[in-house]
C-alpha cells in the first residue's frame, strides 16, 4: 500500500507506530493518537517543545514504557514491546539524555557489560577489549577501549553508549538530545559519524529542539505538540520559520496588552545577598534590586545562574551568608514561610508538583492551603464550611479551572490547570508581593495566556510582581524592567523592556557581555 | 480521576483482599482439619468455616442455628480498646508518621489509669474520668519520645516508637511485680480498683460491653470532625500527603507532626483506661494485649479515614471471635487470625495490588476529559462560526 504523502511503499519503513494513545497513571495523556513510521536508512528528527511527548513515544518503542492503545509494527512484524531487552532482540537501541553507563568500569567493560565474553568464570578482558576495537573501527567511532568511564570525556561517553547499542545489534538507533550536552566541535564529529552510520543502512531518530542541527542533519522529521503529531515532512521542503511555527503554534507568541507601569513605593529590597552553597560555590554574588508597586520585574537568564536559590531566599528556604532582604521595610531573613506569607508574599513556585499541590487532596483542600486559620474559614473550632465552598468554587470560577468539582483530586487535572489552581491561590490572598518562578512551564496555551494576563492585571493593580522566567519570551514581553542573571550576579539592567532584542540579551545571558556596575546600580531605586 | 471512582476504587481493593484472605484462610483450615480422607477433611473445614463466619453471631447447636444477642454484645465490647487504637494509628498515619507506640501506649494507658483508680480516691462521677485522663496524659508524654526525635533529629519514629513499647511494658512489669503487686495473690496483679472508679456497664449479660462504647463512638464522631473539619485536622493531612507543600503554605509542619503524635498516644492511653475500667477489677496484664497491632491493621482498613473506624474494628472483632470459637469448637489452631491479619496486610499494603484494574479507571476518566473538551471547543468555535 504507497503511502499517502509520498507514493512510497510500506515495506521501506522499518518502524510504524499507529495511533498511539498514553495515558499515565497520574491522568496525563501525553500521547493522543500519535502516527510515526521510520524508513530504512534515514536519520528521522522527532521536534517539539519541553513536554510534547516526544520522550513519552520513544520510550514506548524502545518499550520503557506501554501505550495505553494504538499499535507498533517493526520490521513488517507488530510488536509488544513489553521491555527494553525485547526492543534490543528486535534491533532498536536508545542512547539516553542521561547516559547510563558504569562510571567505575573501562569502555570495554561497559561495552560487553550483559553479554560478557567470558573466560572460565571471569571477563575475557581481551575479547573485550577487542569487540570494541572492531566495532570502533567499523563504524569510525573512536574510543579507548582500556580507560575508565569517569575519566573520558562527554563525547567519548556518549559514542561509547551508541556503540553499545550497536554492539547489541541494533538497526535503529534513538537517540535522544544527543548534542545537548556536547561541545561544538564534539557535535560535528557525531554528526559525521552519524551521516556514515546512515550510509551503512542504519536507521537513526534524532530528538532535539535545535532548529539548525535539524535542518543540518535530517531527511525527514515529525514535529510533535501537547501529545499530538503535527505532521511529517521532508527536511527539505520546510524551512525553519515552518518549523518554529508547527512546533510552538502561532499563538504563543503571546500579545498581553499592557499599559505603561506607574511604579511606586518599593516593596522588595534587595541588598548585596551573597550565598555560597552546600558545595562551597558561590552562586550569589552581590546581588542587588527593588521591586516597586505597580511594576513587574524580571529576572532572565539560562536556568541554574542563581534564580533558583534567590527565590528560595525570598521565600525563608534558605538565608543568605551576606545582605539583607526587606518586604515593605520588614526584614524577612530568618522568618518561617508563615510569617514571610503573613507580610503578604506570595510564590507560584517553579516545581509545582512538589510544593504548589498536594497531588491525592481536592482542589478545594489545595485552595485552602495558606488560608486555613483564617478567621473567614472558621467558626469556633470548626471551618466554616459554606465559606470554604464558596471561596473554592469562587476561585474555581474566575480562574476557569476545568474539573469535574471542587471535590476533584488535584493531582487528576492537566497540568495547565493544577498551575490555576496554584496561581488561584497564589493570587487571591491580597498579595503586596507576588514571586512568579517559571510560572507557564510547560503548560497548555489556553492556560499560559490567562496567567500572563492575570499578572499584569494584577501589578496594574498596585501589587509589586517579580518574574523568574527562562522562556525568554515570556520574561521580555511581561517585564516592566528587567535583570540578566549570570554566574550568579546581574549581568544587565533594562530599564525598559520594548527596544529590547533577543541577540542583545543573549549576550547578556552567556555571558559575553557585562553592563557597567553604574549601568546596574539603576535597579535600585533608592 | 473522580473522587467517587477513586472510592468505588478502594471499596473493590478491599473487599477483594479480604475474600483473597479468607480464601488462604480456607486452604489453611483445610490443610489442618481432622478427618482421614478428602470427604471428612472437606466435612470439618465447612464446620470450622461456619464457626468463624457464623459462629460469632449465631449458636450453632442441636436445635439449629439461632441468634444470639450475648454474642453480638461480646464483639461490641471487644471493639472497644481497638476503636481507640484504630483511631489513634489514623491520627499518625495521616500525618505520615509510622509511630507504632499505640500497642505499648494502650498497656501504658491501662496501667497508669489502672494505679489511679487503686491510690487516688475520688467520688463516684469524677474518679474514673481522671483516672482514664491520667492514663491517655501518660501515653501522650510518652509519644513525646518518638516525636520530639522525630522532629527535632530526623530519627525514625517507627524504630523508636518500635523499641519504645517494649521499653514501657517491662518498664510497668518491673513497677509492677517490685512495688504494687498484691502479693497475697497467686499471680503478679494490682490491688482491686475503688468502687468508686468502675464504669457502668450497658447490658448486664457479662459482656462487658460498658458505657465504654460509647465514649468510643464519641471519640470516633470527634476524631472525624477533627480530621476534616478543622484546620488542625487539616494540616494533619495535607502534611501527610505532602510536607514540602505544607512547609511552603505555611503550616507549622515540625509542630504539628509533634502534636498528631501526641494526640495519638492520648487516644491509645485513653482506650486502655476504659478498657481496664469497663472490664477488670486489676491491673494484671503482664505483657502487650495486641491492641495496638489490631489497630494498625483497622487504620489501614480504614483509609486513615476515623469514619470507617466502627465497621472496621467491627469486621476485626468479629474475626477475631470466629477465630476463637473455630479453636474451641473446630480445634483449628486460634493463631489462623494473625495469617489471615497478614494477608489483608499485604494485600492494602501492595501498592501494585490492582494497579491495572486502577489504570482503566484513570485512562477511562482521561478520555472522558479529553472528549470534554474536544465538545468545549467545538461548542465555542461553533459560536465563533455562528457569530
Amino acid at each position: 500500500m504507497p503511502d499517502e504523502k509520498t507514493g512510497r511503499l510500506d515495506e521501506e519503513l522499518v518502524v510504524q507506530m499507529k495511533g498511539i494513545t498514553k495515558v499515565y497513571p497520574n491522568g496525563v495523556a501525553a500521547n493522543q493518537g500519535v502516527d510515526f513510521t521510520l524508513r530504512k536508512g534515514e536519520i528521522h528528527a522527532l521536534m517539539g517543545e519541553n513536554g510534547a511527548g516526544k520522550s513519552t513515544l520513544m520510550k514506548m518503542l524502545f518499550g520503557l514504557e506501554q501505550p495505553t492503545s494504538g499499535e507498533i509494527w517493526v520490521n513488517g512484524e507488530k510488536l509488544n514491546l513489553t521491555a527494553p531487552s525485547v526492543a534490543i532482540s528486535h534491533g532498536i537501541g536508545m542512547v539516553h539524555q542521561h547516559f547510563m553507563l558504569v562510571p567505575s568500569l573501562t569502555v570495554a567493560e561497559n561495552m560487553v557489560l550483559g553479554m560478557a565474553p567470558r573466560k572460565g568464570l571471569f571477563l575475557d578482558h581481551q575479547k573485550a577489549v577487542e569487540i570494541t576495537k572492531e566495532y570502533a573501527e567499523r563504524f569510525n567511532l573512536h574510543v579507548e577501549p582500556e580507560a575508565k568511564v569517569v575519566d573520558i570525556p562527554v563525547g567519548m561517553k556518549q559514542k561509547v553508549e551508541i556503540l553499545k547499542a550497536l554492539v547489541r545489534g541494533a538497526k535503529i538507533l534513538i537517540l535522544d538530545e544527543p548534542t545537548a550536552v556536547l561541545t561544538t566541535q564534539e557535535t560535528t564529529e557525531l554528526f559525521k559519524e552519524l551521516i556514515h552510520l546512515k550510509n551503512q543502512g542504519y536507521t537513526i531518530v534524532f530528538i532535539s529542539h535545535k532548529l539548525n542541527e535539524i535542518m543540518e542533519i535530517t531527511d525527514r522529521l515529525t514535529i510533535m505538540r501537547n501529545g499530538r503529531s503535527m505532521g511529517v515532512y521532508n527536511t527539505c521542503d520546510v524551512t525553519k520559520e515552518d518549523i518554529s511555527r508547527l512546533m510552538v503554534g502561532r499563538d504563543v507568541i503571546l500579545n498581553v496588552q499592557k499599559d505603561e507601569a506607574r511604579p511606586t513605593d518599593t516593596v522588595l529590597r534587595v541588598r548585596d545577598v551573597e550565598y555560597v552553597n552546600e558545595w562551597h560555590k558561590k552562586v550569589l554574588d552581590k546581588v542587588s534590586f527593588d521591586v516597586r508597586k505597580g511594576e513587574i520585574l524580571g529576572i532572565a537568564g539560562v536556568e541554574g545562574n542563581g534564580q533558583k536559590e534567590l527565590v528560595d531566599m525570598l521565600f525563608g528556604f534558605n538565608t543568605p551568608n551576606a545582605g539583607t532582604i526587606t518586604v515593605e521595610g520588614e526584614n524577612i531573613l530568618g522568618l518561617t514561610q508563615s510569617k514571610i506569607r503573613g507580610l503578604g508574599v506570595s510564590l507560584v513556585p517553579e516545581d509545582r508538583m512538589l510544593f504548589g499541590i498536594a497531588g491525592t487532596a481536592s482542589i478545594e483542600e489545595n485552595i485552602l492551603s495558606d488560608r486555613c486559620a483564617d478567621k473567614r474559614f472558621n467558626k469556633g473550632p470548626l471551618f466554616n464550611m459554606k465559606a470554604i465552598h464558596e471561596e473554592s468554587d469562587r476561585l474555581i470560577q474566575e480562574y476557569t479551572v476545568l474539573c469535574k468539582s471542587r471535590k476533584q483530586q488535584v493531582g487528576m487535572l492537566s497540568g495547565g490547570n493544577i498551575q490555576k489552581v496554584v496561581v488561584a491561590r497564589e493570587f487571591s490572598n491580597d498579595p503586596v508581593l507576588i514571586l512568579a518562578d517559571q510560572p507557564t512551564r510547560g503548560i497548555d496555551v489556553g492556560a499560559t495566556e490567562f496567567i500572563r494576563k492575570k499578572l499584569v492585571e494584577l501589578s496594574r493593580s498596585g501589587i509589586a510582581v517579580l518574574l523568574v522566567s527562562a522562556d525568554l519570551n515570556e520574561v521580555m514581553e511581561l517585564s516592566d524592567s528587567l535583570i540578566v542573571m549570570q554566574g550568579g550576579h546581574i549581568a544587565a539592567y533594562f530599564e525598559d523592556t520594548k527596544e529590547l532584542t533577543d541577540d542583545q540579551m543573549g549576550e547578556y545571558m552567556l555571558g559575553l557581555k557585562q553592563q557597567p556596575a553604574e549601568q546596574i546600580r539603576r535597579v535600585c531605586h533608592d | 480521576m473522580t473522587k467517587k471512582r477513586e472510592l468505588m476504587f478502594s471499596i473493590v481493593r478491599g473487599l477483594l483482599a479480604i475474600l483473597i484472605a479468607l480464601l488462604v484462610a480456607t486452604l489453611l483450615i483445610f490443610i489442618s482439619a481432622n478427618g482421614d480422607n478428602f470427604s471428612e477433611k472437606l466435612a470439618s473445614t465447612g464446620d470450622a468455616l461456619k464457626q468463624m463466619l457464623v459462629g460469632p453471631l449465631f449458636r450453632m447447636g442441636k436445635n439449629g442455628t439461632r441468634f444470639e444477642t450475648k454474642r453480638l454484645t461480646d464483639i461490641l465490647a471487644s471493639m472497644i480498646p481497638i476503636i481507640f487504637t484504630g483511631l489513634s494509628v489514623c491520627i499518625m498515619f495521616s500525618a505520615n508518621q509510622f509511630n507504632l507506640g499505640a500497642e505499648g501506649g494502650i498497656m501504658l494507658g491501662a496501667f497508669v489509669t489502672g494505679m489511679a483508680a487503686i491510690y487516688l480516691p475520688m467520688a463516684a462521677g469524677l474518679h474514673p474520668i481522671v483516672a482514664i485522663l491520667l492514663g491517655g496524659f501518660a501515653v501522650g508524654v510518652m509519644m513525646l519520645l518518638p516525636a520530639l526525635l522525630k522532629s527535632k533529629l530526623d530519627v525514625s519514629e517507627m524504630v523508636c516508637s518500635l523499641m519504645l513499647n517494649y521499653i514501657v511494658m517491662y518498664l510497668i512489669k518491673f513497677v509492677l511485680n517490685t512495688y504494687l503487686a498484691d502479693k497475697s495473690k497467686g499471680q503478679i496483679q494490682s490491688y482491686e480498683f475503688l468502687e468508686t472508679s468502675r464504669i457502668a456497664q450497658l447490658v448486664d449479660d457479662g459482656s462487658k460491653l460498658s458505657v465504654g462504647f460509647l465514649i468510643a463512638i464519641a471519640a470516633v464522631i470527634l476524631c472525624g470532625l477533627f480530621m476534616y473539619r478543622t484546620r488542625w485536622g487539616y494540616a494533619i493531612r495535607m502534611i501527610g500527603i505532602n510536607q514540602a507543600f505544607s512547609k511552603y503554605s505555611g503550616m507549622k509542619v515540625g509542630t504539628i507532626i509533634v502534636v498528631s503524635q501526641l494526640l495519638g498516644g492520648f487516644l491509645a492511653g485513653v482506650g486502655g483506661g476504659i478498657e481496664m475500667l469497663g472490664r477488670y477489677k486489676t491491673f494484671s496484664w503482664s505483657s502487650l494485649p495486641g491492641y495496638g497491632w489490631t489497630g494498625i491493621t483497622i487504620a489501614i482498613l480504614a483509609g486513615n479515614n476515623p469514619w470507617f473506624v466502627p465497621p472496621a474494628a467491627f469486621f476485626m472483632a468479629y474475626l477475631s471471635k470466629g477465630c476463637n470459637l473455630m479453636a474451641t469448637y473446630a480445634k483449628v489452631p486460634a493463631q489462623l487470625i494473625d495469617i489471615i491479619q497478614g494477608v489483608i496486610f499485604l494485600f492494602f499494603a501492595a501498592e501494585q495490588f490492582l494497579s491495572k484494574y486502577r489504570q482503566k479507571l484513570v485512562v477511562k476518566s482521561a478520555e472522558e476529559e479529553i472528549a470534554r473538551k474536544k465538545a468545549m471547543d467545538e461548542a465555542k468555535e461553533g459560536g465563533h462560526a455562528n457569530a
